[in-house]
């Protein structure tokens, strides 16, 4: 049982907390102000008080290791570079109390209908502009206000479907809401992440505390989200700016987790005002969005016309009421800071009722009296851009902080105002609560704010039990932000009585075949595509390479002819044999991750994680590795790892069409690598040793010493590496396997005539397969070579555009 | 007064684009007592698999067109006959430029005329200190709004020259400011800036302009492509006004109105995007001739 009062708090507690110093004047979420511990902490307190040092840094590396497994990663922006970083979990959870939490709720709810209202008026009959509630240059200056979109009903009856709050604990202990988000809410995902990795951390606390399980707010979310589409066939997408978005890992984590398709703009058009997703089945229906986009990048057409990854027309399909947006497009312009100055004031005009939980003092420069207020006041005030929408402790280029500026802009502060006016919003500036993090194993006090998260349901707004706290670097709250080095902590709800423990699979074993029947989008078939012909294309060069150093070790004074001709090929195959490194090598690997990226979605973890560790294999040796015997040794080293990544793709990897494009590429590229390789090294007049060259690049020296009992001639290795059906390393094999994987892609139907993708196929094969050594000269060879060509612009043609 | 206007834009791709989807504003609009569209037709090849009419935001008509099938160029084709009607003259009742503040701040709806949604920046106009100050100088002192309107456009034609190689569809504003060169387009928004960073609301016309002068008058710039100038409200007297910054003239019967908005971004003639790489060539042709 918890414990229910703080009548007895055992010693080992007691030492745990001895150098725990809360601020003065700050409130603290584990001590009052008295300096006694409140009691939804005493169970996890007394489990901590138990635990060794090198106990719970233990704990601490399994919920870190589970979100390395799981590919949780954040996205780092410094200076000048981009790079991935693991999560920052701060491990000690944040923790409230259930009958405080109802209160929250209850607040939030209040709010989240208030906004629902002022968004619907905004995009319709915009009365409270009208009747002075809202100041017109508030809404006409807004680059969140899209024009195209005014007097657009959406189609479900509603603008805000998925919304979040953060919100705050101030100096006398209320929440305030210092952030309203509206547009595209990030972290839910990441809440998700965080719940998972700190159970991993205090398993037993977790299960004997009655805390509010998450699982049943994702679960109700996703039917919310199948409900949406009405009664049509339509399927339900998560659309995504892509790979360089900072919060991209969440949306294909959540994508994977809801069992919702991951999309980009690009994978989506309008036909006759539909919303379609472009599948290797063709296009199919898409009637609900939950986007992770930023309204104005949505629509190259009608808005933002430099916009690279949007679906031009979705307005149209919007007006057409054909899809519904969670939430709106436009929706963002409640996020921005001015309106916190005005939604109390809106609160009591249109509902008679004050705000259940306020949010932060705000006042708007646009008008005098304000302005004057602020001018007055700005000793305690944080002043930016009115129209902004991160918080106003993540600061501006420009703003001014106590009265300072936070950079030198040589003017004053009243100039300033004056001149920014309706551009600025003045903020109280207040000190946040702190929360217990661990900082060098001990517990500290950090600043801390909570993200969290309502969705609309057929019975109205229903908000997670639980969330995303975000926890400061240091003990000021203006470093809450993880761009500046904070990190994010799961949110406990703690009951009285147990909880009940859902899941996200419904009671029901029904709930298994709502799952959406899955359409593979054309641009995922693409990166799986190329992943495999890179992943290949890179063996190939790496076996060129090894070749080519293991004989310049043994090669005396000038090389060899076949040194050269060797040397010649690499050339042609633009990579340099004399520069340090092969840059073409490291390339290609890039382009490889680059794809796998791009599918992260639908790509095991430990297939990407081994391919990411060969791609530092690679940038490793690219340092330190020297020409001749070293760099042979070293390609071995990575074509070791390559198997290792072929392994995990062809023994684990599920048969889905997804694989079959990923399959067809590496036998696309293997046959065009083999062609090539035979046309110039098996050629007459190529010089001597090319021929076991050859057999060596194909992998297939053993083979070819257990197949025939004579040394390499033209006509057994011609044999073995284009006409053997039975060589794994052979052309004709490629060509039948290609063949096999196309029989299961849509579109082919054994009783329909050819496809013009099956027709090439057959015909390379034919071709092939009518010849014999002796036909098989470096002409033909040529000349399949572009026959597998044309197989591959038949495959772009009809699945991956 | 009647025009009749044959308007021709082509576009040559340098690679075929599989799809496209265009927003075309190429017809006269209809503006009751000043300009009336007697007929207007449209020809598009290839062929569209999709044509929509629609209105926009600020009340133009425009056509939504989808092309499902490859293409390589598409050219449009307009022919239409316009009346103009000659309007009243003007009576300066504008407010001081230093009282336009509060008549701005009586209006309290926001509509799509509003002087509000034109005196922030817009997507292809700036406010910068440079075209404000410039502003000042050229409007001088505290004149009426009107006045200073024309001050600026008369300064303005001074000083810019107009040099079609100078600018492209796509150069920012500020750079044709400080260069002081450009076209019709750069002419406008530059003027649009001045007025906006001295606080009168202005916005962007876009249209034709009669080819051959009424006899003894001089040719006017900007007559043989599509044109632009400058709308900038003055008041609440008065209301919108348009001035043709490029020939230093307030807009007359000459100035057919095509569509109104922020800037060139809002009612750009045609509007394009296409599922394809590679760079692309236009070219436009325009007659406007008076009907005897």
């Amino acid at each position: 049982m918890p414990f229910q009062g703080a009548a007895t708090i055992p010693d080992a507690i007691t030492r745990l907390l001895s150098g725990y110093r809360t601020m003065p004047g700050v409130p603290d979420e584990l001590m009052s102000e008295a300096g006694a511990v409140r009691p939804v902490w005493l169970n996890l307190l007394d489990a901590l008080s138990t635990m060794t040092p090198d106990e719970l840094s233990a704990r601490m590396a399994r919920g870190d290791q589970y979100l390395r497994d799981a590919g949780v990663f954040y996205r780092q922006y410094d200076a000048d570079k981009v790079s991935e970083r693991n999560w920052p979990l701060s491990h000690m959870p944040v923790l409230i109390d259930e009958d405080e939490w109802t209160t929250i709720s209850a607040g939030l709810v209040q709010r989240a209908d208030l906004l629902e209202q002022v968004i619907a008026d905004i995009y319709g009959e915009n009365r409270l502009v009208a009747d002075g509630h809202i100041p017109a240059d508030l809404v006409a200056n807004n680059p969140e206000w899209l024009r195209p979109l005014v007097g657009v009903e959406p189609r479900s009856g509603h603008f805000l479907h998925f919304l979040a709050f953060d919100i705050g604990r101030g100096p006398q202990g209320q929440w305030w809401v210092i952030g309203d988000r509206t547009q595209a809410p990030s972290g839910a995902g990441f809440a998700l992440e965080n719940r998972i990795a700190t159970t991993r951390v205090f398993a037993e606390t977790y299960a004997s505390s009655h805390i509010h399980r998450v699982a049943g707010f994702f679960r109700t979310f996703r039917d919310s989200m199948l409900a949406l589409r009405g009664g049509d066939e339509g399927r339900v997408g998560i659309l995504t700016p892509g790979l360089m978005n900072d919060t991209y890992f969440e949306h294909a984590y959540i994508a994977r987790y809801l069992g919702f398709m991951l999309l980009e703009g690009e994978d989506l058009t309008v036909t006759n005002g539909e919303l379609m997703v472009r599948t290797v089945a063709g296009l199919r229906p898409v009637s609900v969005l939950w986007r992770r986009l930023d309204a104005v990048w949505a629509d190259p057409l009608e808005l933002d016309e430099n916009s690279r990854i949007g679906t031009p027309g979705l307005l149209g399909a919007i007006r057409a009421g054909n899809v519904t947006m969670v939430n709106a497009l436009g929706s963002g312009i409640l996020e921005t800071r001015a309106f916190l100055a005005f939604l109390p004031r809106i609160s009591e005009a249109i509902n008679g009722e004050a705000l259940s939980i306020p949010n932060i003092a705000t006042w708007w420069c646009g008008q005098k009296t304000e302005r004057d207020y602020v001018k007055a006041n700005a000793a305690s005030m944080t002043i930016g851009n009115a129209y902004a929408t991160r918080l106003l402790s993540d600061f501006d280029d420009v703003s001014a902080v106590g009265g300072a500026f936070n950079r030198e802009i040589g003017q004053s502060l009243e100039d300033w105002l004056d001149q920014g006016a309706g551009q600025l919003v003045g903020q109280e500036a207040v000190m946040l609560s702190t929360t217990p993090a661990f900082q060098d194993g001990n517990l500290t006090p950090r600043p801390m704010s909570l993200r969290v998260f309502l969705m609309r349901t057929a019975d109205g707004w229903q908000v997670m039990p639980g969330g995303f706290a975000r926890i400061g670097k240091s003990d000021r709250s203006a470093a809450l932000a993880m761009q500046q080095g904070g990190s994010a902590a799961d949110v406990w709800i703690v009951s009285k009585n147990p909880v009940s423990t859902d899941t996200m699979l419904s009671p029901t074993a029904s709930s298994f075949m709502r799952r959406q029947t899955s359409a593979l989008p054309s641009r995922a078939a693409d990166n799986l595509f190329w992943m495999g012909r890179y992943v290949e294309r890179a063996e190939t060069m790496i076996r060129l390479f090894r070749a080519y150093h293991v004989r310049l070790s043994e090669a005396q004074g000038a090389g060899t002819p076949l040194l050269q001709s060797l040397h010649d090929y690499l050339k042609g195959m633009d990579s340099d044999p004399d520069a340090a490194f092969p840059e073409s090598i490291v390339a290609t690997l890039q382009s490889a991750s680059h794809a796998a990226g791009n599918v992260r979605d639908r790509f095991s973890v430990d297939g990407w994680t081994a391919l990411d560790d060969l791609t530092r294999a690679v940038e490793d040796m690219q340092r330190n590795a020297l020409p001749g015997a070293d760099m042979a040794g070293s390609m071995s080293v990575l074509l070791r790892k390559l198997s290792g990544f072929s392994g995990l793709v062809h023994e684990n990897m599920y048969r889905f069409t997804g694989w079959r494009f990923l399959s067809i590429g590496r036998s696309l590229e293997r046959a065009g690598a083999l062609l090539a390789a035979l046309a110039w090294f098996a050629d007459e007049e190529a010089p001597d040793g090319g021929l076991d060259l050859a057999i060596e690049i194909a992998d297939s020296s053993m083979t070819h010493r257990r197949r025939y009992a004579v040394a390499t001639n033209r006509s057994t290795v011609v044999d073995l590496l284009a006409l053997d059906p039975l060589n794994p390393r052979s052309v004709i094999y490629q060509l039948n396997d290609i063949n096999t994987h196309i029989g299961f892609l849509p579109g082919v139907d054994p009783h329909q005539r050819l496809t013009p993708l099956q027709r090439a196929v057959l015909e390379a094969q034919t071709s092939l397969s009518l010849k014999t050594t002796e036909t098989v000269g470096t002409d033909e060879l040529l000349e399949l070579g572009q026959k597998v060509t044309a197989i591959s612009e038949h495959l772009a043609a009809a699945y991956l555009r | 007064m009647f025009y009749d206007i044959t308007l021709r834009i082509e576009y040559v791709y340098d690679h075929d684009a599989d799809t496209s989807r265009h927003m075309v504003r190429l017809y006269p609009a209809d503006l009751p007592g000043k300009q009336r569209p007697v007929a207007a037709n449209l020809t598009v090849q290839p062929k569209p698999g999709e044509w929509i009419n629609r209105f926009d935001y600020f009340g133009n008509n425009f056509i939504e067109l989808a092309f499902t099938e490859a293409h390589h160029e598409i050219a449009f084709t307009v022919q239409s006959r316009v009346e103009m009607f000659e309007t009243s003259p003007l009576f300066d009742m504008s407010p001081r430029l230093s009282e336009l503040g509060r008549d701005i701040a009586a209006q309290t709806r926001l509509e799509p005329w509003s002087p509000h949604n034109f005196i922030g920046p817009s997507p292809r106009v700036v406010i910068d200190e440079a075209t404000r100050r410039y502003a000042r100088q050229a409007a001088g002192g505290d004149p009426n709004t009107l006045q200073a309107v024309h001050a600026i456009g008369t300064a303005l034609h001074r000083d810019m020259r107009f040099d079609p190689e100078a600018t492209t569809v796509d150069t920012p504003m500020l750079d044709a400011f400080h260069a002081r060169n450009g076209v019709c387009q750069d002419f406008t928004h530059i003027m649009i800036s001045c007025l906006r960073g001295i606080g009168i609301p202005a916005g962007y016309v876009s249209g034709f302009l009669r080819t051959i002068p009424p006899p003894g008058q001089p040719r006017m710039e900007g007559a043989d492509a599509m044109h632009a100038w400058v709308r900038a409200w003055c008041g609440s007297e008065i209301g919108w006004i348009e001035y043709d910054p490029t020939n230093a003239v307030a807009a007359n019967t000459d100035h057919v109105v095509i569509a109104r908005g922020r800037d060139y971004s809002d009612i750009a003639p045609v509007r394009g995007v296409m599922r394809s790489y590679g760079d692309h060539k236009t070219t436009q042709s325009v007659d406007v001739v008076p009907v005897d």
